[in-house]
């Protein structure tokens, strides 16, 4: 099966996927040796954490058919967590340094963010879009597009109204000297959130391909009604998908605790990202948005170095104008449906 | 009585298109319902699939009301339907949209009976196992959307317009293993525009214009009857 077929990889390096995953690797290589390695490493860190947002956005268009402009309200609302979480835990180490918790309290952080996540998940399933559903499923996307707008307004206000306008945030997560690796000085905080992004892709990975309910989550984002005539209960996978989709975004936002505090509209960087992402991925596909997520934030990283940090949000949607005047389904879209399709 | 309908109404929105419609299936029978385009032949299909909210009217399904179950559930009961689009995942390979088709038997023994037996009945599926269901052809399209109904072991197949888009060579084919599921006890009930096709191949027929039920009976004597040949065959 992992057999390598000369001609199959040929044809891949001259698609659209094999020139841009070319193109940004060798770019990276080129900055690194200019500039050093901290591009790459940046790049990476970015990458992973990016690659968590996007792939829950991905996943909830995919499946769902919302395009999500509330997907960063659940990033804030896990730097929210975290920060509620992680403040009492950092007392408690700051006291007795030695204890377990300045080893486990993050993990604890993470997961209680991940669980709040998913359960803001699956409420706004219910309260909300399968209320839409049950209504009306005339125009789904661009009603759906409009809640998720009212959604994300309603959840900002929300935050402001109860928790303040104020940064909350912290200093680092994990204390200890930075690790180096390649003459770069990696803070523990990065190198962990780049860890985790990897161990949440992968087993996310791992699900969606192998196991009954991943494939029937797979299932329904290729066809709804096929699904349902195979036995696929729909409102689980919905509500299941949504509750992953969250979780995933509320990870990367308590992870990313030490780099963004938890302030109401910090949701807002990490969404237009992230719609960078898979739009350049191919709208839906949940694989593209991980190689994706990487090439974007490459892109931002050589911006921020090369151009300056005022154009780091011109550069990705000058590509995005770019790739869309000519690949239209994306550089990955290739192998899913489009929207127009559905 | 393996499936029973009773005075069935049902449309979308506010359009009506079935009319008080009575049927029945008995166990391994082969029933045709044929009629002109838009009679309502898919409509049945699909209300009794679960995918339409009937308006009124009963289905039983071995004796239980199932009218106005959700599609999933239906499915579950042993009712398997192949709807005139496929809705295959063309995404997913023929040998995972198989092992879809098999979600909901939990046991695994069961699972490979099944699935060595729809590779017995459609050899060319073992050949294109590891392809994207969206890259195959018609026919193998067809074949494989069969091949997933029977995926669950359904008591009862409904299949909607099988010769569909299909070259002539390719609806004998899928005809013929329609047939050897017939032979093997399978109840079918099938929905298809070629009357003369159907008539030919199956036991009992119910003739369905502008959604009633107009004429019911033997294929055989169907096919000879005046009404039918007069509007399907042009005699």
């Amino acid at each position: 099966m992992w057999k390598i077929e000369p001609d199959r990889l040929l044809r891949w390096l001259k698609s659209a996927a094999g020139i841009s995953i070319l193109t940004a690797v060798a770019a990276a290589a080129m900055a690194t040796m200019d500039r050093g390695p901290h591009v790459l490493v940046n790049a990476v860190v970015m990458g992973g954490m990016l690659a968590l947002v996007s792939m829950g956005l991905a996943l909830v268009f995919g499946v769902m058919n919302i395009p999500m402009f509330a997907h960063g309200e659940y990033f804030m609302i896990g730097t929210l967590v975290a920060y509620y979480v992680f403040t009492p835990i950092n007392t408690h180490i700051s006291t007795h340094p030695d204890s377990m918790l300045s080893a486990l309290g993050p993990l604890i952080t993470i997961v209680a963010a991940m669980l709040v996540g998913a359960i803001a998940g699956v409420a706004s399933e219910v309260l909300v879009f399968s209320q839409l559903r049950k209504r009306s499923r005339e125009n789904w996307v661009m009603n759906s597009f409009l809640l998720t707008v009212g959604l994300s307004v309603v959840l900002i206000n929300g935050h402001q109204l109860f928790f303040g306008a104020d940064f909350k945030g912290i200093v680092r997560f994990w204390s200890g000297a930075p690790f180096s690796i390649l003459d770069v000085f990696i803070s523990r905080d990065r190198a962990m959130a780049f860890f985790l992004a990897v161990l949440v892709v992968l087993s996310f990975w791992l699900f969606i391909s192998y196991t009954r309910t991943g494939r029937a989550i797979r299932a329904v984002s290729q066809d709804e009604t096929g699904a349902l005539m195979v036995g696929i209960g729909l409102n689980g996978i919905l509500m299941l998908t949504m509750a992953l989709s969250c979780a995933l975004a509320a990870v990367a936002g308590a992870s990313l605790l030490f780099m963004y505090p938890s302030y109401p509209s910090v949701g807002l960087e990490p969404l237009y990202m992230a719609w960078f992402v898979v739009i350049i991925a191919g709208l839906g596909n949940v694989l593209g948005a991980v190689v994706g997520a990487f090439i974007v934030s490459l892109l931002k990283v050589l911006t921020v170095e090369y151009i300056g940090s005022g154009w780091d949000f011109v550069v990705p949607s000058a590509l995005i104008i770019v790739i869309l005047v000519f690949k239209p389904s994306g550089l990955f879209g290739s192998e899913v449906r489009g929207i127009l399709d559905k | 009585m393996l499936l029973e309908v009773k005075n069935l109404n049902a449309g979308y929105g506010f359009l009506q298109i079935l009319r008080e419609v009575s049927l029945t299936v008995d166990r391994g029978e082969y029933v045709a319902l044929v009629g002109p385009n838009g009679a309502g032949k898919s409509t049945t299909l699909r209300t009794i699939a679960g995918l339409l909210r009937p308006m009124s009217g009963e289905i039983r399904f071995k004796g239980e009301p199932i009218e106005g179950l959700a599609g999933n559930k239906v499915a579950r009961q042993g009712i398997a339907y192949v709807s005139e689009a496929m809705n295959l995942f063309v995404n997913m390979t023929v040998q995972e949209n198989l092992s879809m088709g098999a979600y909901t038997l939990r046991d695994k023994g069961l699972r490979k009976d099944r699935l060595e037996f729809v590779y017995a009945l459609f050899p060319r599926l073992v050949e294109r196992q590891n392809q994207l269901a969206g890259t195959m052809s018609g026919g193998e399209r067809k074949m494989l959307a069969i091949g997933r109904g029977l995926m669950s072991d359904p008591e009862l197949l409904l299949v909607d317009e099988p010769s569909f888009g299909l070259a002539p060579q390719l609806t004998e084919s899928v005809f013929e293993s329609l047939n050897a599921l017939k032979k093997r006890g399978m109840t079918i009930m099938l929905v298809e525009q070629n009357v003369t096709k159907a008539l030919a191949v199956t036991d009992r027929g119910y003739v369905l214009e502008n959604g009633r039920i107009e004429l019911e009976g033997r294929s055989r004597e169907l096919a000879c009857n005046d009404h039918v040949r007069k509007v399907f065959l042009g005699v």
